[in-house]
């Protein structure tokens, strides 16, 4: 894959680097800010562009708004945001727009190198990687609403394991159950949240973005 | 507590320090700031002294007088580096008279008033009352959220403003105070010129005029020559020292009567100010912190597991593990470990010196020795400060050592901290290039800022070519 890095620690942009290289991942780009960052796409088309939230000048949220801009312009360009806090504001901010090939980890979750290069890919092929506490706050901000209300908590359960970017024999090994078992689980919320039957891939993103669109 | 490490040599170098007195930049300072605010000051008398004839003269005298307090204090600071800091500009009175029909409702209002830093005279013929200090318009939004009927809130005129904000204000008054007792005080430093400068000059070259020709001088003749330049001499070795305490009598005065003064309402002004600069000054603080961490720790961190990560990704399969990459990999981690140790080891005493625990003494030995310029320490604490206040001399005694070494260009350095009941002086002198002074965001304006906040004050001299001394004063206890 083609991967463009936006990071201002030069120490975990050299880490990403070498973790990514390891993997037979093609770094185009590696910069230090948001403005470098746009250019970068522009200029190489990526795959995936990994963005850190806070970068210069302000270290507030630039990566994000940036990582914003790239979803509304290269629609196609997956983006995994990452960042050393979780904002579930951030996180909805950025999945708002309804479409996959999107990611929001906490800076650790890079220490366990295969998960995270399987979030790349996921994401890289229009699906969803969101960090366990995203999801977490997440839920607790969408409790009380009428989609949640009407699954069962087991189903709440697979639909958080859902916007981690799991599929079903991961959540199945989860939750010591059958494949089948899940599937029904997955069957039961699509039809609760009232998605078309379509490919399933697809469908399992706009679940995931309708109880994230709740909020 | 007491500790003393003062150099055997002290004792040597104070004998020629005072043979060298009147050489130094210092006294040539002095005595050019000598003549200048003479002259500033019988321009000052010779203003002032006639505008205390009326007072409409007062009212119209009060800007330049408060122009000429400007001046001596900007000579102070050209001319020794002195830095008075100036009383809080004109306030103007701006008084409101307001009419209500119930005498109850006027008095409510004039507590109303008072509490909100402003002044409140009621009326004895009819209810009301007459404030001031207070705009306008605020006191209309007093009287209306204390619920107070009042028939009419109306500005006084302009003219009566004018007048009752200059005749009042307590900084012209005092600057008037000032300069009449500094022009005798000038006249004496100037008596002080003539007779131990010029006299003591004319003594020492005395055998020089007789070769001119000179018969004699008052009783001096061919047989005392000797007695002449002794005594010239002894003037002259003298006159810096006279110089120098009529000088500080005069900063003395200049800080009594030239700097704002202590009405409550401008110290309530004052407090103000310090509060909302000590939630800044921590708010700022925490913020450094957080980003020191952030950039630094946890980023150093997040690499480390990475890197760990990565190598135990490669030992999983034992079939093909490269093991000089996943030796590298662990190296690499290890520095990085190492590398976040110091990090937070750095950060964590710069939020707090485990070393302050033993008491301040013993926090600026250390400091003493880790400086880039070598430092004689001079310690006497009997009784330890309160924990705010060693916190804030340790971190002042820190920021100026650090100054002495990136720009003084000092060959060696003294950190002095005493504590005399009530008061703790911190102090540090070097003898580099001077020209020290408070820049915008620099080191010594924060640090003035964070003194200001504890009721202490900062005391810079340094004249151009040095030396430059730093002394900060803070209350014992805040």
């Amino acid at each position: 894959m083609r991967i463009v890095i936006a990071e201002d620690s030069a120490v975990i942009r050299a880490g990403l680097k070498e973790i990514l290289a390891d993997r037979g991942h093609e770094i185009v780009a590696a910069v230090g800010d948001a403005e470098a960052l746009l250019k970068a796409v522009e200029t190489h088309d990526p795959d995936v562009a990994i963005v850190d939230v806070r970068m210069p000048p302000h270290h507030t949220d630039e990566g994000l708004r940036a990582a914003i801009a790239i979803r509304r312009a290269y629609p196609k360009v997956g983006i995994l945001v990452f960042s050393q806090y979780i904002e579930t504001r951030y996180a909805s901010d950025l999945l708002s727009m309804r479409s996959g090939g999107v990611g929001y980890l906490l800076k650790d979750r890079v220490a366990d190198v295969t998960e995270f290069t399987d979030a790349i890919t996921r994401v890289a092929a229009g699906g969803t990687a969101l960090d366990p506490e995203v999801v977490t706050g997440l839920l607790r901000a969408t409790r009380h609403t009428a989609v949640l209300d009407a699954l069962t908590a087991r189903e709440r359960d697979v639909l958080a394991l859902m916007a981690e970017g799991r599929s079903n024999a991961a959540i199945a090994d989860r939750f010591k159950v059958s494949e089948r078992a899940v599937e029904k689980h997955v069957g039961n919320i699509f039809a609760k949240l009232g998605l078309p039957p379509s490919d399933e891939d697809h469908r399992r993103v706009l679940a995931v973005l309708a109880f994230i669109g709740e909020r | 507590m007491t500790e003393t490490a003062r150099t055997p040599e002290t004792a040597a170098s104070s004998v020629r320090r005072a043979l060298a007195a009147p050489f130094t930049k210092r006294a040539w300072a002095e005595l050019g700031y000598t003549v200048t605010s003479f002259l500033l000051a019988v321009a000052a008398v010779t203003f002032i002294v006639p505008m205390l004839e009326n007072g409409i003269f007062w009212a119209v005298s009060t800007t330049p007088v408060r122009k000429l307090g400007t001046a001596a204090r900007f000579l102070a600071r050209a001319q020794l580096g002195e830095d008075i800091p100036a009383p809080p500009p004109l306030r103007p009175v701006s008084y409101v008279k307001v009419a209500t029909p119930d005498a109850a409702v006027a008095a409510g209002l004039a507590k109303t008033v008072a509490a909100a830093g402003g002044r409140a005279r009621e009326w004895e013929t009819k209810p009301g009352l007459t404030t001031s200090y207070l705009p306008p318009s605020q006191v209309a939004g007093l009287a209306a959220a204390a619920g107070v009927a009042f028939t009419a809130v109306v500005p006084r005129n302009e003219l009566a403003n004018y007048f009752g904000t200059r005749i009042r204000d307590s900084a012209g008054w005092r600057a008037r105070a000032y300069f009449l007792v500094k022009l005798p005080l000038a006249a004496l430093a100037m008596s002080v010129i003539a007779v131990r400068w010029a006299g003591g000059l004319f003594l020492v070259t005395f055998p020089a005029w007789r070769a001119l020709g000179l018969r004699g001088f008052g009783g001096l003749g061919a047989d005392n020559s000797l007695a002449a330049v002794l005594l010239g001499i002894l003037l002259l070795f003298s006159a810096p020292w006279a110089t120098h305490a009529l000088t500080r009598a005069d900063l003395w005065l200049m800080r009594g009567l030239l700097v704002g003064s202590g009405s409550s309402a401008q110290r309530i002004q004052v407090l103000e100010q310090s509060r909302a600069r000590v939630v800044d000054d921590s708010a700022a603080r925490l913020r450094g912190i957080e980003r020191d961490l952030h950039d630094g720790t946890q980023a150093q961190l997040v690499a480390v597991a990475m890197k760990l990560g990565l190598a135990r990704d490669k030992l999983y399969d034992p079939s093909s593990v490269d093991l000089a990459r996943v030796t590298q990999l662990v190296e690499d981690a290890h520095r990085g470990a190492l590398e976040a140790i110091a990090d937070l080891r750095t950060l964590a005493r710069g939020i707090h010196p485990p070393v302050l625990d033993n008491g301040l003494a013993d926090a600026l030995a250390t400091l003493a020795d880790r400086s880039a310029v070598p430092v004689e320490l001079i310690t006497d604490i009997q009784e330890r400060p309160s924990a705010a206040i060693e916190t804030i001399a340790y971190f002042s005694a820190a920021e100026l050592l650090a100054n002495v070494a990136r720009h003084s260009g000092a060959r060696r350095a003294t950190l002095e901290a005493v504590h005399v009941p009530g008061l703790l002086r911190v102090r540090v002198t070097d003898d580099g290039a001077g020209g020290a002074k408070p820049t915008q965001n620099g080191g010594l304006r924060g640090l003035a800022e964070r003194v200001r906040t504890v009721d202490g004050r900062i005391e810079i001299s340094s004249p151009h070519g040095g030396p430059t001394t730093v002394t900060v004063e803070l209350p014992s206890h805040a």
